[in-house]
């Protein structure tokens, strides 16, 4: 039976719009900030291979790495009607700790799933070795609770021993429980969504829309692809260190394009570290995935088709596809951004007029836990935006969020409604952005006081190594983190934990973006 | 009898021989009506952008001379001030340290895939911004006075700026304003216009707050002079204006606090439908308004819903408006296929010009040359035929999209309709079953010009049994207008358990009411007229996002079951907590009868024309609406046409004739 352009796009909007649904209802009920403020979440839709179909365009760092997590829940084999499964663990379908995926079989007769619906939702916490769980680790167990796939629905019955189980092992347990229900939710009303179209179309019509919809992502890739001249491409770039004392890490990638065909290589990264910035394959085939979706035009679909053009090599126990028992916590935030600065740069060689200038890559995650005033554990987590590199069109963005993360910030005054910290500061950074034709954006200055002791975590990148410019453009400058202590500062390292006391103000700098193209002005006219 | 209140010699309008006037400024047409006792005429002209008093005082003088009347007016000053980048020069003073809050914003970008991401442009550049060294702690506390020599020092730094207006925005304003109102007192001293954010929105989150403040100090001064340009020239007239919360208020708030005029657009066509619903009886409705660029929906569940999360041209505006939702879909959404092979309707849109293939100008193929394809409207008759179209044009439109999807041109025809419905669909939706309502316990109420074309097939698409075609569904908002209540707005974020008992609560809506009282009064309502709704913006403590529920001792319970409804959960074991108190006060408005006396005779049709519907060409009647008598009653398929609209009425479905004029299709 043929395709019918009408009926692909009436059935493309109405899959993306049961994303959208699920993603409204997960935001709205959430307790973490990093899901209700911050929108660290993603919603998707797979067929009954577990291809995904349609996805919620939320955070691009989910974007590739779901299907493992739907892969995952899959290999148990023995799902059935009612049932959910949950899961974080970066080597049986997550990507780090604290991303707890839930994955819902939907049935419509027959004995296998016709469907998957899942979301992936930033928790504030899932226990480990420092509040937040993005600690400074040196193997999984120290970065909280692993849960592989398991069950935490049977039957439409939620298991309160596991969930009692999961909740005794994290800080803020009951905030957990909230998000819990939130994520559970937004899986019921994509069910009855679901239900509402196979209701509408019939289930084999609706299938053989959801197959044709990946035909689709994968034509429109093809197109992608197709306007990039034929070629082999190479860049390398460097993360400062892994956290644990060793570094720099070098990552390096080979981008072939032939025709229609894309390969993406990065055979030639550093093996994994010690430290806590492995990522999993997971990761790196998100970076990918949104390269290339950034080639394409708007509009474009979000589905596994689209990711069928590109093949991804990287070798098991590289910091780009690391193996158990790594520390993954950084991975996630930090390397996945310096795995897009090395395509980019790769793809610029390419296609010189289109790409910009390295942005200021590092996602500046910081954690901060202790104890409120009131006796109970407060742990306050954010990722601080920097400068945009500049590129062809202009001079790019000052203090935004860049590629694999688009989270927003905790308003000000609902931070110090909230937890025991003042913000005495937060602005652009003047002069941050590098030199060029067009100017790389500006990074942030963000300094907050406590107002009680408590623990400190900060995972940066760029405090060493400078965002690159392209085409003549300067790098973008290095990020820098002090802690001010009475009279005292301290310049700190980019990624480091210690206990601050009350009165302490932390200073952190972001890094700027690098800037595009030689500047032609006269030295000293900016 | 007329009643005298204010100062000004205001006449409340209420009841008397005084005319009426509705005004609803459009982009493309200038829209009016006017009731007079039993007397109901309205005007259509258009629109005069350079300076749109010009239409408005053509118009009403048409309908009434120079003689006095009451004139409520939907204006788009403020609202296309703020789009086209004209709004006043605008300085920002903000706490030391936050210079940059409105460029940080939330920091996100627009669009995530954006290979070069941008963010709007701020309305107040760095030179313009102000730091001000002082600091309020959440609870109100003063860490940092703000003294008297540090007000100095930015009067003098505002003043060297050059801008005629300020806003101010210091965090934490909402729990301590005295720092805000100190300021505002020396600025205006020098003569300039402020907007403070303790006045315009008494709620936390910063960079919210200080974007209303900014868009309401940018646009009031271009209002101002508007209006005080329209009254001078309605020297003997009463105006009022409309705000997006569908209530109307006299020109000298609307000139202050012009942000909240923002949206009054959309608002006055939304009251126009609820109360033409509630005529008929039905006071369920969604509603359902077809533009040429966009659709508007709403839904109304016995009342006008409201929200407080709009973003105008990238800005949030955070005032209550009635919430509607909109998509870019409408008459003239372009058709193409993609490189996939979908077919794409929309978002880019032929719009007024070169508009719809049809029209003469256009080339590509758009939702009205589909509809014109398919025999769904008539050539002859479109807007009273008063504007030629051209149908081979548009046949020769659609045909180009068909051969590129080897198609049929007529299925072609049939799916960019398809396509474009599942997109209203997509927003019917979203109002309603997203935020838990069943859309089959409620009637589609299509109105704009192509509203009645579509809405058979929506309501069927969402399971509704009944459509309501109001009179004039062309002129629907300038009908609202005349209808809209007078209303205001407070609130104030308070962030306290939900413990709180009921007592303390209403201290804490004492002052707000109070205010709201001494404000009605100024804008000339009798203290007996005036009702007062109490509401708590309330959430799971640890939540982000707040549910309204209406003030009541079984507040808790009511959140409960919102929240369950809207999200399908709740935990009544969970802590509650009172982020914002709210007031809204409220003077009831008029309420004409419209439509006039209902036909008698025999219902006769204009002639028989063929229809494609469901893939096939089918014999179907025509009817002029104002030829249609009372009680007439027909079945599906057929088209009913007047003057601002074609309405299809779809096999399977009965159209029936209502007392006040509305035609009811039921299935």
């Amino acid at each position: 039976m043929s395709i019918d352009p009408i009926r692909l796009e009436v059935l493309k909007n109405r899959f993306s719009s049961l994303c959208e649904e699920m993603g409204a209802v997960l935001m709205r009920t959430a307790f973490s900030p990093n899901i209700k403020e911050r929108r660290d979440f993603s919603c998707a839709l797979f067929d009954g291979n577990a291809e995904m179909v349609a996805q919620a365009a939320h955070i691009p760092v989910h974007l590739g790495s779901m299907p493992m997590a739907v892969a995952a829940a899959l290999e148990r084999g023995d799902l059935a009607s009612g049932d959910a499964v949950l899961l974080n663990d970066p080597y049986r379908g997550g990507t780090h700790l604290p991303d707890m995926t839930l994955v819902t079989p939907v049935f419509f007769g027959g004995k296998k799933p016709a469907f998957y619906l899942a979301n992936r939702a930033h928790h504030a916490d899932v226990g480990g070795m420092s509040a937040g769980s993005l600690p400074l680790s040196t193997e999984i167990f120290q970065e909280g609770l692993r849960i592989p796939p398991v069950k935490i629905v049977k039957g439409g019955v939620l298991d309160e021993d596991l969930v009692d189980l999961l909740l005794a092992n994290v800080r803020t347990g009951d905030e957990r429980r909230g998000d819990l229900y939130a994520q559970l939710a937004a899986n019921r009303v994509g069910e009855r969504r679901l239900a509402e179209m196979v209701a509408h179309f019939g289930l084999e019509e609706t299938r053989r829309y959801a197959s044709a919809l990946l035909d689709y992502g994968e034509k429109m890739m093809e197109g992608v692809i197709a306007s990039i001249p034929d070629g082999c491409y190479s860049f390398q770039d460097v993360l400062d260190d892994d956290g644990a004392g060793s570094g720099p890490v070098a990552l390096r990638c080979t981008v072939r394009i032939a025709g229609r065909r894309a390969e993406v290589d990065f055979s030639g990264c550093d093996g994994q570290v010690a430290g806590c910035v492995n990522a999993v394959r997971a990761i790196t085939l998100s970076a990918v995935s949104y390269v290339f979706r950034l080639l394409a035009p708007e509009g474009f679909p979000s589905n596994a088709g689209c990711m069928r053009p590109i093949t991804v090599k990287t070798l098991a126990g590289t910091v780009v596809d690391c193996v158990f028992p790594a520390a993954v916590a950084g991975g996630n935030v930090e390397t996945s951004q310096r795995i897009v600065d090395i395509l980019l740069g790769a793809l610029a060689k390419a296609i010189p007029a289109a790409v910009p200038s390295a942005s200021c890559g590092s996602m500046s995650n910081l954690t901060i836990g202790g104890r409120d005033g009131k006796g109970g554990l407060f742990t306050y987590y954010e990722t601080i935006a920097g400068g945009a590199g500049a590129g062809p069109a202009g001079r790019g963005a000052s203090g935004i969020q860049t590629h694999m993360t688009n989270t927003l910030n905790t308003p000000v005054e609902a931070l110090e409604h909230a937890y025991p910290l003042r913000v005495r500061r937060y602005r652009l950074r003047e002069g941050s952005g590098g030199r060029g034709r067009h100017r790389g954006g500006e990074g942030v200055e963000k300094e907050i006081e406590l107002l009680t002791d408590a623990r400190i975590t900060l995972l940066s990148d760029r405090r060493v190594s400078r965002p690159y410019g392209l085409q003549g453009g300067g790098a973008g400058a290095v990020g820098r983190n002090r802690l001010l202590r009475g009279e005292e500062e301290t310049e700190l390292a980019g990624k480091c934990t210690f206990q601050g006391r009350a009165g302490d103000r932390l200073c952190i700098e972001t890094p700027g973006g690098g800037g595009w193209g030689e500047d032609l002005a006269p030295e000293g006219d900016v | 009898m007329t009643k005298r209140i204010d100062q000004e010699q205001e006449v409340f309008p209420s009841h008397s021989a005084i005319p009426l006037i509705g005004v609803d400024t459009g982009g493309t047409f200038t829209d009016l009506v006017m009731v007079r006792g039993d007397e109901l005429r309205t005007w259509k002209l258009p629109s005069t952008p350079a300076d749109p008093s010009r239409a408005v005082l053509e118009g009403v003088r048409r309908l009434v001379g120079d003689a006095p009347a009451f004139v409520f007016h939907g204006s788009t000053v403020a609202t296309n001030a703020l789009l086209e980048g004209k709004g006043a020069c605008v300085a920002l003073v903000v706490t030391e340290g936050f210079r940059d809050l409105l460029l940080i914003g939330r920091q996100n970008r627009p669009d995530l895939y954006a290979l070069h991401p941008r963010r709007t442009e701020p309305l107040v550049p760095g030179e313009r911004v102000v730091e001000a060294r002082e600091r309020v702690l959440p609870n109100g506390e003063v860490a940092v006075p703000l003294l008297a020599e540090q007000i100095a020092k930015i009067v003098t730094a505002v003043s060297k700026t050059g801008a005629s207006s300020v806003a101010v925005c210091l965090l934490h304003s909402y729990a301590m304003p005295e720092h805000e109102s100190a300021l505002t007192e020396a600025l205006e001293r020098e003569g300039l216009e402020v907007s403070a954010s303790s006045r315009i929105l008494v709620e936390f989150r910063e960079f919210e707050r200080a974007s209303t403040t900014v868009v309401n100090a940018s646009v009031s001064p271009i209002m101002g002079q508007y209006l005080e340009r329209l009254q001078s020239a309605l020297p003997g007239s009463t105006l009022r204006i409309m705000q997006s919360n569908g209530g109307a208020i006299r020109p000298r708030t609307a000139a202050k606090e012009a942000v909240r005029t923002i949206l009054s657009g959309p608002a006055g066509g939304m009251v126009g439908a609820f109360a033409a619903a509630r005529r008929a009886g039905f006071d369920r409705i969604i509603t359902f308004d077809m533009g040429g660029t966009s659709t508007d929906v709403g839904l109304c569940a016995g009342e006008i819903p409201f929200t407080a999360e709009a973003v105008v041209a990238g800005w949030p505006v955070k005032v209550p408006m009635i919430d509607i939702h909109t998509v870019g879909a409408g008459g003239g959404s372009i058709a193409r296929l993609d490189e996939g092979g979908a077919l794409r309707v929309g978002p880019q849109s032929a719009g007024a010009d070169p508009g719809p293939a049809c029209y003469g100008r256009g080339e590509e193929a758009t939702v009205t040359d589909a509809n014109l394809c398919l025999g769904r409207l008539l050539p002859e008759s479109f807007l009273g035929g008063r504007m030629p179209l051209f149908p081979e044009r548009a046949q020769a439109a659609v045909e180009r999209l068909a051969r590129g999807a080897r198609l049929p041109v007529e299925k072609m025809a049939e799916g960019i309709v398809e396509v474009a419905e599942e997109t209203m669909a997509a927003a019917l939706r979203v109002v309603s079953i997203a935020r838990g309502h069943d859309p089959r316990d409620f009637t589609l109420l299509p109105f704009g010009g192509a509203g009645g074309l579509h809405a058979c097939s929506l309501a069927e698409t969402l399971g509704m049994r009944r459509i309501l075609i109001p009179v004039g569904p062309g002129l629907l908002s300038a009908f609202g207008l005349v209808v809209a209540d007078t209303v205001r707005d407070y609130s104030l974020s308070v962030l306290i358990p939900g413990e709180t008992g009921e007592k303390a609560l209403k201290e804490l809506f004492y002052p707000l009411e109070e205010r709201a009282r001494q404000e009605m009064k100024d804008e000339g309502a009798l203290e007996d007229d005036i009702e007062l709704v109490f509401s708590l913006d309330l959430r799971y403590r640890g939540q982000s996002f707040e549910v309204n529920v209406p003030f009541s001792k079984d507040f808790r319970n009511a959140f409960h079951r919102r929240h369950e409804a809207l999200y399908g959960y709740c935990d009544e074991g969970r802590e509650i907590e009172i982020v914002t108190v709210r007031l809204r006060s409220r003077v009831p408005g008029h309420s004409p009868a419209f439509g006039g006396e209902p036909r008698r005779g025999e219902l006769t049709r204009l002639r028989d024309s063929q229809v494609r519907i469901d893939a096939e060409l089918v014999h179907c009647p025509i009817y002029l609406r104002e030829t249609l008598p009372l009680q007439a009653q027909f079945e599906g398929p057929a088209l009913i046409v007047e003057e601002s609209a074609t309405h299809l009425v779809r096999p399977g479905w009965r159209a029936k004739m209502t007392r006040q004029g509305c035609v009811v299709l039921e299935r």
